[in-house]
């Protein structure tokens, strides 16, 4: 059984003291821990040039699958320009029906809000989906997932009151969509109540399937 | 053709990421041409073979494409595959030490005959640490072989694998101790 090399040799090993700084009696030591890591090989490696064939040949048969298109098209955001044509008139009408509308909300008590995901109304592609996170302390929190291409900023949650507790809705698309909380713009949350997957990278995160008769957990 | 290559220089991973999320698949060949021979050399030492480490890498850039839109900061993407191949070695290692297990290998294969040649010495030496390594914990081998053989520091190797130093450093000692035992013959 071969002894182990001296802390100091060790350390030698990692860059943190010369071979002239060991005391002379574990220079010996010291030369032949060079010696071993001094055979690593750092010649460069170069793959086969059919790599990138084979890559790209693999890649095209996934993108032209139907699963992966529509799992694509579902989590790729998108820029959408609305052109109007209107007469002014009919914008101060609209003005004043919101307005009124608006009115008749305020006032209503709000439902306690509980952690997690909950579906409410939305059109026939879309559910609004809110996001509760009960994070006492937060500066900040943000929800970001598959349906905003993970952008940290796109949807800030809003603190009610000094509960700690932080929601936000969203209007998001029928389909299954991953997502976390990050709080104070750097550290992602798992939503406590909601399932999580294994992103495959030692990260968690939340799932939330929407379909028209709303969000499932 | 000469425009091209130049726009394909210039584009960063965040743009060609979202290119290829819009629909542009092709694009995805820059990134490919970008990263398959970066990661190469990490994949080689810690899979111990050429050809292995070429599927690894093939796999990792296979699965990046499909799992694009989980990329959460598509400007880190390189990081991101890295993690992904990361994943496939320690996978790929753990595999084969199932099917190793029963071959029984021993030390004896690092006994290398007393020549007199020096330069022979060191083209020995240096085959005898590739298999030695291998005979490591796939977490000792990665902090060797990102630490001696692409030259990052501790603390770079603690950003890109989510370990601390203080826990590298402990693999590390560890893997030099298990280096010089199974080496003994060639030093």
């Amino acid at each position: 059984m071969t002894q182990g090399y001296h802390p100091l040799v060790k350390r030698l090993l990692d860059g943190e003291l010369s071979l002239a700084e060991l005391p002379s009696e574990l220079r010996a030591e010291g030369a032949e821990a060079l010696r071993l890591v001094g055979a690593a090989d750092r010649s460069p490696v170069t793959l086969s040039s059919a790599l990138d064939e084979r890559v790209m040949g693999t890649v095209r048969r996934h993108a032209a699958s139907p699963g992966q298109r529509a799992w694509r098209w579902l989590n790729t955001p998108r820029n959408i320009e609305l052109r109007l044509r209107v007469r002014p008139w009919t914008v101060w009408a609209g003005a004043l029906a919101a307005a009124a509308a608006l009115a008749l909300l305020v006032g209503r008590p709000a439902p306690e809000p509980v952690p997690g995901a909950q579906a409410r109304g939305g059109t026939r592609d879309s559910v609004l989906v809110r996001f509760v996170l009960y994070a006492p302390g937060a500066r900040r929190v943000a929800v970001a997932g598959t349906f905003n291409q993970w952008d940290r900023a796109a949807a800030p949650l809003m603190p009610a009151g000094t509960s700690g507790v932080w929601t936000t809705t969203l209007a998001l698309p029928v389909g299954q969509h991953q997502y976390a909380f990050v709080v104070d713009g750097a550290r992602w949350v798992v939503d406590p109540g909601a399932p999580a997957v294994d992103d495959g990278f030692g990260r968690r995160n939340s799932v939330v399937a929407v379909t028209t008769q709303g969000a499932h957990l | 053709m000469g425009v091209l290559l130049g726009l394909e220089a210039e584009a960063t991973d965040a743009e060609v990421v979202r290119a290829v999320l819009a629909g542009d698949v092709e694009r995805y060949a820059v990134l490919v041409r970008r990263y398959r021979d970066r990661y190469a050399r990490y994949a080689s030492r810690m899979l111990g073979s050429r050809d292995v480490a070429e599927d690894a890498v093939q796999d990792a850039l296979v699965r990046a494409f499909d799992r694009l839109a989980d990329c959460r900061e598509p400007d880190k993407f390189a990081g991101w595959l890295f993690l992904i191949l990361r994943n496939r070695c320690f996978a790929e290692r753990r595999g084969r030490q199932r099917m190793e297990r029963s071959l029984d290998s021993t030390d004896e294969m690092f006994a290398a005959p007393d020549r007199p040649d020096g330069a022979y010495e060191q083209v020995e030496r240096a085959q005898a640490l590739e298999r030695a390594l291998q005979h490591l914990t796939p977490e000792q081998r990665e902090v060797f072989v990102l630490k001696h053989t692409e030259g990052l520091a501790y603390e770079e190797i603690a950003g890109v694998t989510g370990a601390t130093v203080a826990s590298l450093k402990m693999r590390m000692h560890r893997a030099y101790d298990r280096l010089r035992e199974l080496m003994k013959e060639h030093l």
